[in-house]
């Protein structure tokens, strides 16, 4: 279960990487703030297995706050590219 | 204890794999909102499977905790409710605003009521 939760990280960190390459090479704001929220949630997922490796009982919580408040910035960025309007 | 060990093991990998696969889906994806459509595995499917690991690891090494299992009902509820929220939102303001969307897109009533 050890090597497993290790090669889901590293596939987690390869995952990020491949966005934030995205993130630079995007056109639009949209797609940079999709994929903005896909390299967001792989961090916390690796955040989440480097607790559950190291014992940490941070982790689950910090998975818990990500998971409700981490979309603020993707819906602020929705509002940004609207220009302010509803 | 072998058998829940293995059920951890494999849903970190196969979440972390759903995560790759929506993480290349992005280059592929021809606009904005054919991303904003391939980015619901990752975070409805992928996010709620590796918490699930993580809770499950958990469990088997620091015993049984139900506080941590609360936590992590709310967190998979969060993940796959709040995340398709933000995604509707992202989706309705790239209608709106001027990015490039496919010219496939008929009809875009949010783009013409400018």
């Amino acid at each position: 279960m050890t090597l497993a939760f290790w090669v889901a990280g590293s596939i987690l960190a390869a995952a990020a990487m491949i966005g934030i390459v995205r993130v630079l090479t995007a056109r639009d704001a949209a797609t940079r703030a999709v994929v903005g929220d896909l390299v967001f949630f792989s961090c916390i997922c690796i955040l989440a297995l480097f607790g559950a490796r190291y014992a940490s009982s941070v982790s689950v919580d910090l998975a818990l706050l990500a998971s409700i408040l981490g979309i603020l910035a993707t819906i602020a960025l929705a509002r940004i590219i609207t220009r302010g309007q509803r | 204890m072998i058998v829940l060990e293995f059920l951890a093991g494999t849903l970190a990998i196969v979440g972390a794999l759903l995560f790759l696969s929506v993480a290349i889906a992005q280059f592929r994806a021809r606009d904005a909102l054919s991303r904003i459509n391939a980015l619901g595995p990752a975070t409805a499917l992928g996010a709620p499977m590796l918490v699930l690991a993580v809770a499950i690891g958990r469990s088997l090494e620091q015993g049984l905790d139900w506080m941590l299992w609360i936590k992590t009902a709310i967190t998979i509820v969060a993940l796959v409710v709040v995340s398709s929220v933000a995604s509707n939102v992202l989706a309705r303001a790239t209608c709106r605003s001027d990015a490039a969307v496919d010219e496939a897109t008929h009809p875009n009533d949010l783009r013409s009521s400018q």
